[in-house]
């Protein structure tokens, strides 16, 4: 019988005659958005606005500590380039009336130890929560980031590759940092990219910009010419490649 | 390979009888003459009405059905998958058997179309491993799974060749059809849920490679029943 049908098969749909594999050049398209509820942790050195120094460390605390992952699903959380994404395990929730909270505690040599609340809450899926570390004995007060400049709206696609899986594509689902090329400002915040898309109007055109996002405890960076209203930028991600 | 042998050898036998069944008479003139045949091949199981307008002329009106399903018959590369695979092909069709030669009268020319009211394929390929992101292991339905579909509905000529009388001369025979539709061009698709959601972006692909995928063979037995 499986000759049969294995001939059946053949004759009646997999035959009708063509030159091409059906599957020939496609690919997985894999989403990176399994923790819906995520809280960027951006600890800059209040001093100056740059990335907090190397060495810094982050501990969550709190009743709903053991919900919450990095966004890339480890348990482990780590900054890098002082940034972290948590985020509840897709099993938890926060109800209407009942949100999900936790600490996030920040440890740095130099530096006194900050303590922020992060609340999840039913109506806010994405929130960025900016931690300044002040230097220990210092009183001088935490710069203030002006906002960036408001231009004509810009689309960019994000597309994951995986240096090891040429058949795999990665839709990320992250936040995303940007600064002028060559500028030695601190990356800025730019948005969530959703599924691999984000649209802004941050960016000017004729400009060059570097792009940054962080995901499983690693930066990866793209740069990129603005002169269009649409660009599709690939990042090669390897810590998205874990199948 | 015991299976196409057997039927090739099938064929054959009922060929040289069905040939000699009717040698050493004058060949039949087909004019007026009618049979409802029953078939089953690769367009699946159906029926038809054969009439004959001409002396070497034949229709054939009928329908064809072949509600499929098979398992795990297909693969992506480098990703551990199930798979559910369903074909429908169901159509009707009018034909036109020729008969070019005389003394060889069991041999026919055939052609005509047939609207396929339903030609699809459908198949699902759904992960089959573990899926683990990072640390935390994914259910079914957050990895989701991914629809492959292509659909062929519409006109589709045929041509082919016959052997063996379509009009017993007696009341029944068997008699044989092999050729070819040529479907309408394929609109394929492909549909993710899930993780694999952004799959749909795959679709431009897809349709490229099937766009050549549009000869469907047929090979068929009939048994006819003279009216």
């Amino acid at each position: 019988m499986e000759t049969l049908r294995k001939i059946q098969l053949l004759l009646v749909m997999l035959t009708i005659a063509a030159c091409k594999k059906p599957t020939e050049n496609i690919k997985i398209v894999i989403d990176t958005d399994v923790i819906k509820y995520t809280a960027l942790i951006n600890v800059t050195d209040g001093q100056n606005g740059s990335a907090a120094p190397a060495g810094t460390t982050i501990a969550i605390t709190g009743a709903a500590a053991n919900d919450i992952y990095e966004l890339s699903g480890k348990k482990d959380i780590k900054l890098s380039s002082g940034i972290v994404t948590i985020g509840l395990k897709p099993t938890v929730a926060p109800a209407v009336n009942e949100p999900i909270t936790i600490n996030a505690e920040i440890n740095a040599p130099g530096y006194n130890k900050e303590t922020r609340q992060v609340t999840f809450r039913t109506e806010t899926k994405q929130q960025v929560v900016n931690i300044q570390l002040t230097r220990t004995g210092s009183t001088a007060p935490p710069i203030v980031t002006p906002p960036p400049p408001v231009f004509n709206n810009v689309s960019l696609t994000f597309t994951g590759r995986c240096p090891n899986r040429t058949d795999i594509e990665v839709r990320p689902s992250v936040y995303v940092y940007f600064k002028k090329s060559g500028s030695n400002a601190a990356f800025q915040y730019l948005g969530y990219m959703d599924k691999g898309n984000i649209s802004t109007n941050l960016l000017q055109q004729g400009e060059t910009y570097d792009f940054q996002i962080v995901y499983g405890a690693e930066t990866y960076k793209v740069s990129q010419r603005i002169d269009q209203t649409s660009y599709n930028l690939t990042l090669d991600m390897p810590a998205a490649c874990n199948f | 390979m015991y299976f196409p042998r057997s039927i090739l050898l099938l064929f054959l036998l009922l060929l040289y009888y069905n040939v000699n069944a009717q040698n050493g008479n004058q060949p039949p003139s087909l004019l007026d003459q009618k049979s409802v045949l029953l078939n089953v091949g690769t367009q699946g199981v159906g029926a038809e009405f054969a009439y004959g307008v001409l002396p070497e002329l034949a229709l054939r009106g009928g329908l064809n059905f072949i509600p499929f399903k098979a398992h795990n018959v297909f693969k992506i590369s480098g990703f551990n998958s199930t798979s559910n695979l369903s074909a429908n092909f169901y159509n009707v069709h009018a034909l036109a058997d020729y008969t070019p030669i005389k003394t060889a009268s069991w041999f026919r020319l055939v052609g005509g179309f047939a609207y396929f009211f339903k030609a699809k394929g459908d198949i699902r390929v759904i992960p089959s491993d573990d899926y683990k992101y990072g640390d935390l292991v994914l259910t079914e339905d957050q990895i989701g799974y991914v629809d492959l579909k292509v659909n062929w509905k519409g006109l589709a000529p045929y041509l082919g060749l016959a052997f063996a009388h379509i009009f017993p001369r007696n009341k029944f025979n068997v008699n044989f059809d092999l050729g070819t539709y040529y479907l309408s061009k394929p609109k394929a698709d492909i549909i993710g849920t899930g993780l694999l959601e952004g799959n749909s972006s795959q679709t431009p692909q897809f349709q490229s490679n099937i766009k050549d995928y549009r000869w469907l063979p047929i090979v068929q037995v009939n048994f006819s029943y003279r009216l």
